[in-house]
């Protein structure tokens, strides 16, 4: 009896011990800056996901000799450092779904063990909010993969300021294939570069061509008054001009934003920079309040119908659009595929023109995309740089097959020319090279502030009692609110 | 040696099988709950006082100032609010739905077992996947609703209740009434099989209708299956957060922003998990104080037999 009761106890013991050695603390690989040892004293025991338990008791522990060159000073790194080193295996986390033949997950480890055999990449894709999560957990656990998708500027949960500031990302500066770019704004934070955009992203409008032709529109609009009768046009004719999936609201930012790079960054480039600083104000006259007025115009003219795109998602609205019921819609780049679907109006030719504002100049919402950067901490921060150097080059068979997926439009490079439906963004890259392209607007704010935008302005064209200064007043106070900490 | 042997007392509080030893069985299931649930909502009131973003491990203390912000800007009240609303429409609906299906398919009918499963089988979906399609049956112009209106000759286009400021909310409350009545059903179902046969009989001699019968009769002998199940659909209605993030993502406007989702947007879209932290907490204590207040208000109501 008394053998079977200490036998019991020794397996209940070493139960619990297995279990609890999971959350044992890896303080020593915090998720701290490698200056500051407050952080010190948290523990990953404190995030709930088992999985990140899990991996803290196979964890390696980073060397501090990795850090102090994630460090050092920017300018040259060890161009050699993949073919040095042994076997070794480095890892990537990037967000977005997996398709066929993917590139990320497939080709480019194939194409990097062709070029470096002692290297196996393995690449991880997880949906945004899995991805966002995944990476705080990561972050926070000392285990973060050596290359990770980071959103230029201030942009979401993955942005590139926010995580250099907190110290997670290596700098870039040595990197030769950043002088291929002609602005690496969108990724320098405190002049240092910390992020390899993967091409631009535009924010335009897609029309239905053979809609406009029967509207006996001749010419894309180039100014706010001709892009007015031209959708009075659009109506006469029978057509819903504009349609919107509003129920999603960030889609408000698609137009707003385009508006908000002829009437305000035309004018004045470092508005939003001044906004950081105090020096102008959303409530300022003549900056937002004018940009919001235009856009509501199409909303109390009918050429966005609200009583329909209130109940909208999304993709209900580029249904519509594909099906042929509306003339207009304003997306992005990144929902080229969608867009250029063959739906129920069949195959009818699609267009695509930045959003005039009454300026006289056409300016456009251009701006870097999201690209991979380094974990500051990592063991192969130079084997990274070397990886990311040969990818974004211009001529590798990693870029080539980059570019081939037609999923990014890159600017320079082989291929750069002859990514799928170049011809539709051809103009706007024009325009960003005449320096006539602007960052869009969410990415220079603390996350939140669009929100409330887009919480007023549905209230405001839903009908409520909301006006144009209530709306600029509340972005100002969640703006000022989210700076505040 | 045994504490008998060695006083010549027995111990009437010692169990011969149940030992003090095996509390240690519990060890592991109770490290698991400590570490993985007592753990974190602790953390949670730790991170109220301080502005930690989600990703930067520097940050300060506050006190309470996370706490003063969200009753200074309105959000929690609005969110209060919109969750008491839509607490009531679930409770109401879902308890009135649930008990008639209960007592309808209680009574001797054929196929009684197909429409029961018929009636639970919304329970059985992923709130997600009900939510999605339920977001097409609503829509406007194209939607089935939409649909069946304009077949039925009305005006098809002007149904938008997802777009609606006043209707966005109870059309999301409906969803969940949909999908939870079954269970309510379920436990209705059981409790009025506790319901004595020869009661029923008994008011049935002295000429009482079928709804007094159910009036005087079923419904005060089954107060606690009530009990249960008006708290659980109170609890279910105060955490709701998936219909309002599939459907409408707290919108048209703010019009269906309930407190959890509302903790959600703070955290993930505004990255601030203190202030979400403080939220969390003063969720927190208003849900115990509302599921206590109900559970002591109904106690009292139960008829002993």
């Amino acid at each position: 009896m008394k053998a079977k009761q200490l036998i019991s106890l020794t397996c209940v013991t070493a139960m619990s011990v297995s279990m609890l050695a999971g959350c044992g603390s890896a303080a020593s690989t915090g998720a701290s800056a490698t200056e500051s040892t407050k952080a010190a004293s948290q523990t990953p025991a404190q995030t709930p996901a088992q999985a990140s338990a899990a991996a803290s008791t196979t964890a390696v522990s980073t060397t501090t000799a990795a850090s102090a060159a994630g460090t050092s000073a920017a300018g040259s790194y060890d161009t050699q450092a993949l073919e040095k080193a042994g076997k070794i295996t480095l890892t990537m986390m990037v967000s977005g779904t997996a398709y066929d033949n993917d590139f990320e997950t497939k080709q480019l480890p194939e194409l990097v063990k062709k070029k470096w055999p002692n290297v196996t990449l393995e690449v991880t894709k997880l949906p945004d909010d899995n991805y966002y999560t995944s990476l705080k957990t990561k972050l926070a656990s000392g285990e973060c993969p050596d290359i990770m998708l980071v959103q230029p500027m201030y942009a979401g949960s993955n942005a590139c300021y926010s995580l250099a500031d907190a110290g997670y990302l290596a700098k870039l500066d040595g990197l030769k294939c950043l002088s291929l770019n002609k602005d690496n704004s969108g990724m320098t934070y405190k002049d240092h570069i910390y992020g390899v955009s993967e091409g631009v992203s535009i924010l335009g409008t897609y029309y239905n061509k053979s809609i406009f032709q029967k509207s006996g529109i001749t010419a894309e609009p180039t100014t706010w008054d001709d892009f007015l009768s031209d959708c009075a046009k659009i109506k006469a004719a029978g057509y819903q001009p504009i349609v919107m999936g509003d129920k999603d609201q960030y889609v408000l930012q698609f137009g707003l934003y385009q508006l908000a790079c002829s009437e305000i960054y035309s004018k004045n480039k470092d508005y939003d920079d001044q906004l950081r600083a105090g020096k102008t104000s959303f409530t300022d006259k003549g900056t937002w309040d004018h940009v919001l007025e235009m856009y509501k115009e199409l909303y109390d003219k009918g050429y966005i119908d609200a009583s329909q795109s209130l109940g909208l998602s999304a993709s209900q609205a580029i249904t519509e659009f594909v099906d042929g019921k509306a003339a207009m819609t304003f997306d992005g780049s990144f929902n080229a595929a969608a867009l250029l679907a063959k739906g129920a109006g069949g195959d009818f030719e699609r267009g695509y023109f930045p959003l005039p504002g009454d300026t006289g100049t056409v300016s456009t919402a251009t701006c870097l995309s999201a690209g991979p950067a380094v974990y500051a901490n990592s063991k192969y921060v130079d084997g990274c740089k070397e990886l990311l150097d040969y990818w974004f080059d211009g001529q590798s068979d990693v870029w080539k097959a980059f570019t081939a997926t037609g999923r990014n439009i890159v600017t320079y490079g082989e291929g750069a020319d002859s990514t799928p439906n170049y011809a539709l963004f051809k103009p706007f890259i024009a325009l960003m090279q005449q320096g006539k392209a602007y960052h869009w607007s969410n990415q220079a704010w603390p996350a939140g502030t669009e929100t409330t935008m887009e919480e007023t302005f549905s209230e405001m064209v839903g009908g409520q009692k909301t006006t144009v200064n209530d709306i600029t007043k509340g972005m100002q106070d969640k703006f000022k609110d989210l700076l505040d900490d | 040696m045994t504490t008998e042997a060695r006083t010549g007392k027995k111990d009437k509080n010692r169990s011969p099988v149940f030992t003090n030893k095996m509390y240690f069985f519990t060890i592991p299931a109770l490290a698991f709950f400590l570490v993985f649930w007592i753990f974190p909502v602790l953390q949670l009131f730790y991170y109220s006082i301080t502005n930690f973003n989600g990703i930067n491990y520097h940050y300060d203390f506050v006190g309470m100032k996370n706490y003063v912000k969200i009753f200074q800007n309105g959000t929690i009240l609005n969110s209060v609010k919109i969750t008491l609303i839509y607490a009531v429409i679930i409770v109401v609906l879902s308890n009135l739905i649930g008990l008639g299906a209960a007592l309808l398919l209680n009574t001797r009918i054929r196929g009684k077992g197909i429409f029961r499963t018929c009636a639970y089988f919304p329970a059985l979906f992923s709130a997600i996947v009900v939510g999605f399609i339920w977001s097409y049956v609503y829509m406007p112009t194209s939607g089935m609703i939409a649909s069946l209106l304009t077949m039925a000759g009305l005006d098809g286009t002007s149904f938008n209740p997802l777009g609606s400021f006043q209707w966005a909310l109870f059309a999301i409350a409906l969803v969940e009434v949909w999908k939870s009545f079954g269970t309510t059903m379920i436990i209705y179902l059981a409790g009025l099989q506790t319901v004595d046969e020869s009661l029923l009989e008994a008011g049935r001699i002295d000429g009482c209708t079928e709804w007094q019968l159910i009036k005087m009769v079923k419904i005060p002998l089954i107060y606690p299956t009530i009990t249960i199940n008006v708290i659980l659909s109170v609890i279910a209605g105060l955490k709701a957060f998936d219909f309002s993030f599939i459907m409408t993502n707290g919108g048209p406007g703010k019009s269906t922003k309930t407190l959890m989702f509302q903790i959600y947007e703070i955290a993930f879209n505004d990255q601030k998990m203190g202030r979400a932290s403080a939220f969390s907490v003063v969720a927190f204590f208003l849900i115990i104080m509302i599921t206590v207040l109900m559970l002591f208000f109904m106690n009292k109501k139960e008829v002993e037999l």
